[in-house]
């Protein structure tokens, strides 16, 4: 009994010991109190998805406190907000944004208390989810594409067949697939010419079995976040990622190259929303705001990998030689008319996602 | 004679090789943590770069102290419940034990998605705040399961006779309690609560619905990180190890010193 | 003895609270479709039927069960003997070896897994030893092997645990007394130690089995994907469709063939235990 209570009471200390080694210095919170109600901000976003110092230098700069949560996806999040969790700012995808809007959780964005909207580049105004800005605010946007190993694969190649070089048996065994039915739907689709929101029974049937015949001829391995770590140390080939985590493979990896096919891809953006039920929606416009400061944007394009909203950085980002000048993967193209972005169907969500079940239990 | 000796040697071999299979990940990760690069399969180097990025963030250092005093708390209430409830169990109609019992079943059998989805409307439901409380709340609902089913087995091996003989003897129903039937299944208890922690200690998907607030564990941590941390986490799971080493350390060697230090007195 | 039986009613309370309602919520779920409002939910078994009666659900069900049924077959022939031996062990040895075995289960299990897919990889350790003696890298990542390790690994310290704690404090009299009347250890063991852990196997069974049957995280990090099983699929309904009553009814399915296998399980228990007691 004594042994047990001393073995808990040690455990205790010592972990109280290593938790004060973290803890930083707090500053002041009555001035944040009494400029936004409370000195709290509670921000929602993906994991590993933000500058190195952004958080702790906005908590620094306006004296408050930011408690973060992260979630693995935007279904996740929407599972969290449907139980009725308060946040002060959401981070999620372009599509889930439509749905937050329709189902009414979020609050219309208060403009003049954003000053720094002017340095938002061009490619990300007017975006279709939310055209008039009225609800959101721009964090970071993307492309989807091709990282393969330059040496192994000839660049020719890839530029011919773009998405179908997935089926291209000389590689069979030697690509990653992203276990996603969104995007993989997407390759089909945008391989066969179609667009990646079709909700037509026919075109949604040859894209399952373009799916299908991948699966059953390639033995490709389906990853999630592994990939980036994976294709880092070259393991195989070929493998579909998104930008940002492409950035950071091509940084370490100088064999990787990156692509994005010419039959069009998936552009993407996540922005930064304030749902209806926040508890300092004024420190969430400060927040948001704050992002959009040049330093800001620097250090989350810098840490994380993923494009600039903010047009001077997302400049110097793209044609700096220290920064990713030289890397494929940072800038997105814009104005493709083959590229899409996708719009919420949670009916073709359910299918898309029962059908790529069926093509992954195929043996 | 040389029989015994045989399975002696036999039993140790199968202890080692059992040692090195348990421990050949967890050394691996020790070593990785040290790595230079982010690779797990390239040693390129000796570095601490992992270490300076975990110590540096808060965050961690706060899920390693909530996932101890969780999983502290959580073991210390479900195996003093759980055991307490088995015992009155054994001595219960068979309806309420098999109700209980299959009730038992179904934290361990449901996906963790499941509970934690049923936990996360039921709250919702109840309109309560969700934090460390509720996130404590889950861990002893899901522990205390583990708790009866490795005491259980003990109790119904037990001789039904004793507790009878020590009432006779004029024990009170407590002193049989704690000087007969725990002394007895004391196994049963420790092993309950091994496993009680080891699930406190690992859970992700129950934690990750049922808390809100900041309130991280290790867990979440790892799973939301997962795309680009993963050398730090190796980093948390060293100090991890080192902390439980340590922790036990203390506990077992304290009793040997005393041991020797009653020895010189006599 | 009636003093003892209040002190289950805690539980029962806590239990009806913290387990049965929540509970309730899913089988709720599970025979009513989205889109129902919680005063004019309609009664329908759609849900089940759409599992049931698909052929490629119904065999992911069963890979899913019979990579559980694998890993508790090799968990209970490993574990038995690494627990007999550290039952020999003196009290201390004890102590510290059940330490040791569960130690590695505090280390989180993602981490230990990716711990795993390096070690397996082609240019991984395990790989670059079988080089040294001349063998060619033997593919490991990404097949049945690595996923069986992972979930063996992952489980077996608790099947230990569990016929630890049957073996340990084990009547010495009775093996002694079967010695005496002229058993030879072989005998003695199947007919005194075998029946008397067996509660401790059956336990084991039920805190690998379960689990495993809706374990899906190890496959799919180990197996590459290609291994779909129930856990996916219904953690795909609840995250990522949000169908969850979909994902409701397939767990209310999967949980009554769990419930059948263990209480069949358990009546063989029962039984082996009555007839060793004669």
């Amino acid at each position: 009994m004594k042994k047990t209570i001393v073995l808990a009471l040690t455990a205790l200390l010592l972990t109280l010991a290593l938790a004060g080694c973290g803890k930083s210095g707090k500053a002041s919170e009555s001035d944040a109190v009494a400029k936004y109600g409370s000195s709290v901000l509670k921000i929602y976003l993906p994991g590993e998805y933000v500058g190195e110092h952004l958080i702790s230098n906005f908590e620094k700069q306006f004296g408050v406190k930011v408690i973060v949560e992260n979630f693995d996806s935007n279904e996740m999040m929407y599972t969290k907000l449907q139980a009725g969790d308060s946040y002060d700012v959401l981070i999620p995808s372009d599509y889930m944004i439509e749905r937050l809007i329709a189902g009414d959780y979020l609050q219309k964005l208060d403009k003049d208390l954003l000053t720094n909207l002017g340095n938002l580049d061009e490619a990300v105004i007017g975006l279709d989810y939310d055209p008039d800005g009225t609800w959101s605010v721009p964090y970071f946007w993307g492309s989807v594409g091709l990282v393969y190993n330059h040496d192994k694969v000839d660049p020719a190649v890839v530029e011919a067949q773009g998405w179908s070089v997935l089926r291209n048996t000389d590689y069979a065994g030697r690509i990653y697939i992203y276990d996603s039915e969104r995007d993989s739907f997407m390759m089909a689709f945008k391989a066969l010419g179609y667009s990646m929101n079709t909700d037509k029974t026919d075109e949604i049937n040859a894209a399952y079995e373009w799916l299908r015949e991948m699966n059953n001829t390639m033995a490709p391995i389906y990853v999630t976040d592994e990939v980036i770590d994976n294709m880092m140390n070259g393991y195989m080939d070929i493998a579909v990622v998104y930008s940002g985590d492409a950035t950071v493979i091509l940084d370490e990896n100088e064999d990787m190259s990156f692509f994005m096919p010419n039959e069009g891809t998936n552009i993407w953006c996540d922005a930064m929303v304030v749902p209806k039920n926040a508890e300092n929606p004024k420190l969430a416009h400060e927040f948001i705001n704050y992002v959009l400061t040049y330093d800001a944007s620097f250090d989350n394009s810098e840490t994380v990998g993923y494009a600039s909203p903010n047009a001077q950085v997302l400049k110097e980002m793209s044609t700096q030689e220290d920064l990713y000048a030289e890397n494929e993967a940072y800038l997105p193209r814009s104005g493709y008319e083959k590229d899409e972005m996708f719009h919420d169907n949670i009916v073709l969500q359910r299918e898309l996602s029962r059908l790529w079940i069926r093509v992954k239990a195929e043996k | 004679m040389s029989e015994k000796k045989r399975r002696g040697v036999g039993g140790k071999i199968i202890l080692a090789l059992t040692l090195l299979f348990f421990y050949f990940p967890i050394f691996y990760i020790i070593l990785f943590s040290f790595n230079d690069s982010r690779s797990l399969t390239k040693f390129s180097g000796f570095s601490l770069r992992w270490y300076e990025k975990m110590f540096a963030d808060s965050t961690m250092m706060e899920a390693v102290f909530y996932t101890v005093a969780i999983a502290l708390i959580a073991t210390l209430v479900s195996t003093v419940v759980g055991t307490v409830t088995a015992i009155g169990l054994s001595k219960s109609s068979r309806v309420l034990t098999a109700f209980v019992e299959r009730v038992n079943d179904l934290p361990v059998m449901n996906p963790d998605i499941v509970t934690a989805i049923s936990l996360l409307m039921f709250f919702s439901v109840l309109s309560v705040r969700k934090g460390f409380l509720t996130m404590l709340l889950a861990h002893i609902m899901f522990c205390i399961p583990y708790v009866m089913l490795s005491v259980t087995p003990k109790l119904r091996s037990l001789d039904p006779n004793l507790i009878d003989a020590a009432m006779d003897l004029g024990a009170t129903p407590l002193q049989a309690l704690t000087r007969v039937i725990v002394p007895q299944i004391r196994p049963g208890i420790v092993s309950g609560a091994l496993i009680a922690f080891t699930m406190s200690f690992d859970d992700f998907v129950i934690s990750y619905f049922t808390t809100g607030n900041g309130v991280n564990n290790i867990s979440i941590l790892v799973y939301t990180m997962s795309k680009r941390v993963n050398p730090s986490i190796n980093a948390l799971s060293t100090i991890v190890i080192l902390l439980i080493t340590v922790t036990l350390g203390i506990v077992n060697i304290v009793p040997i010193l005393r041991e020797r230090k009653g020895k010189k007195k006599s | 003895m009636k003093q003892f039986r209040s002190m289950t009613y805690p539980y029962v309370l806590w239990i009806s609270v913290m387990i049965v309602a929540p509970m309730l919520l899913i089988v709720l779920y599970a025979f009513t479709t989205s889109g129902n409002d919680v005063l004019t939910f309609q009664f329908t078994l759609e849900n089940f039927k759409r599992f049931v009666t698909d052929s490629v659900f119904l065999a992911v069900l069963w890979r899913s069960l019979y990579i559980a049924v694998v890993t508790t077959v090799i968990c209970i022939l490993l574990g038995y003997p690494i627990a007999y031996a550290i039952a020999q062990l003196g009290d201390r040895g004890n102590t510290i070896m059940i330490l040791l075995i569960t130690m590695p289960t505090w280390v989180n299990m993602l981490v230990r897994t990716y711990a795993w897919m390096g070690i397996l990889q082609d240019e991984g350790v395990l790989n670059g030893f079988l080089g040294l003696l001349g063998i060619g890298p033997v593919p490991m990542i990404h097949t049945s092997f690595a996923v069986i390790l992972g979930m063996v690994y992952n489980f077996i310290p608790f099947m230990i645990l569990q016929i630890h704690t049957s073996l340990a404090k084990m009547d010495k009299n009775l093996l002694d007394a079967a010695n005496d009347l002229g058993a030879d250890p072989a005998h003695a063991f199947l007919r005194v130690t075998l029946p008397l852990s067996l509660p401790g196997v059956i336990s084991g069974i039920t805190l690998v089995f379960l689990p495993a049957v809706s374990s899906f995280f190890i496959p799919k990090l180990l197996g590459g994907g290609q291994y779909v099983l129930v856990g996916n699929i219904i953690e795909s309904q609840f995250l990522t469709s949000g169908d969850w009553n979909f994902g409701s009814a397939i767990s209310m399915i999967m949980a009554i063939i769990i419930m059948i296998s263990m209480y069949l399980t358990r009546k063989a228990d029962v039984s082996v235990a009555s007839n060793g007691k004669e």
